[in-house]
């Protein structure tokens, strides 16, 4: 379906879980690039990924799939399009203890639109159990109102095997 | 609002990048390290400071320049960078150079949070600016270090 050395991109919001997820189906240590947060992003995280992360993993076949992960800020926003560019299709990661987690779907579906147009998304909601807004209903609800029909999986970031679930699901809809 | 929204409306959105943790005093401190290196070279036409993780704090820029964009995409840069080096010789990144047909861009550390882009006008000497850059980065970091004690 694909050559071997396609691509696939993490997004989502700030602590969804993006650097933490492609470290955890990485077969070596991932690129990253995180530094010291400043400021309000302080009180939340430690440190931020501010270019990348970069990892890859090796399929059942032998094919490698690179992984890349975006920063969350908008104010990274170039690196969305420079990371995207012949990707095979997004990962979205969305943390559900945000204040507004449908919003962000929107926020970042919208963002992305142009790619998942000519690719193909799954969304990852992580941080379920913690303060949760939204159930995993809402967020099909939400995607059912604005017309896309797309794979929602409840999913811990850390998780190799979540990871490789939603991985796996992003290569199915592809296919299709 | 609890600070965790705050901080993701600041993320998604454009208000709010008013660079992270620093006074005003300790803004136009930092400023008038950009405006002294500005009236000692004339080989660079304009500079940004800003924290490590992208967000701008101060900046003389010839209008037109977005400072949050300079500030992001340097961070962006100076962090890929610091990994080449660091993967290739096991080693610090003393200068990232951007060399354009219009003129360079430089950027640099300032100490540990902070970095600093500079921007050369075309035809500027590349020595000169670099060195001119090097010290004001260096005044930097020591204004951090007073800042921090």
């Amino acid at each position: 379906m694909f050559q071997n050395g396609e691509k696939i991109i993490f997004s989502g919001p700030v602590g969804a879980g993006k650097t933490s997820a492609i470290a955890a189906i990485s077969d070596e240590p991932p690129v990253r690039t995180d530094v010291a947060t400043s400021g309000n992003e302080a009180a939340i995280k430690d440190t931020t990924t501010v270019a990348m992360d970069y990892s890859y993993i090796q399929l059942e076949d032998g094919k490698r799939v690179h992984l890349y992960g975006t920063p969350g800020q908008e104010r990274f926003n170039f690196m969305w399009r420079i990371l995207s560019r012949g990707g095979l299709g997004l990962v979205l990661l969305i943390n559900n203890d945000h204040p507004d987690p449908l919003g962000q779907l929107d926020y970042y579906l919208d963002a992305f639109a142009d790619f998942i147009n000519e690719t193909g998304v799954v969304v990852g909601i992580t941080r379920m159990g913690v303060e949760d807004k939204a159930s995993i209903a809402d967020y099909q609800q939400r995607l059912f109102d604005r017309g896309q029909i797309f794979p929602v999986f409840e999913v811990d970031g850390r998780s190799s095997e979540d990871v490789r679930i939603l991985v796996n699901a992003l290569l199915a809809v592809l296919e299709n | 609002m609890t600070i965790v929204s705050e901080i993701i409306e600041m993320a998604s959105g454009e208000a709010g990048q008013q660079g992270g943790a620093v006074s005003e005093a300790a803004r136009q401190e930092l400023e008038g390290l950009l405006v002294l290196m500005l009236s000692d070279c004339d080989d660079i036409s304009g500079g940004v400071i800003s924290a490590s993780d992208g967000h701008a704090i101060a900046e003389r820029l010839q209008s037109g320049l977005d400072k949050h964009r300079f500030a992001a995409m340097s961070s962006a840069l100076l962090a890929l960078s610091d990994n080449v080096a660091r993967e290739t010789h096991d080693g610090g990144v003393k200068n990232v150079l951007i060399q354009s047909d219009s003129g360079n861009v430089l950027i640099l550390h300032a100490g540990n949070q902070r970095l600093l882009t500079v921007f050369c006008r075309a035809n500027a000497n590349l020595g000169m600016s670099l060195s001119h850059a090097s010290k004001c980065a260096a005044e930097i970091a020591e204004l951090n270090l007073n800042m921090d004690t």
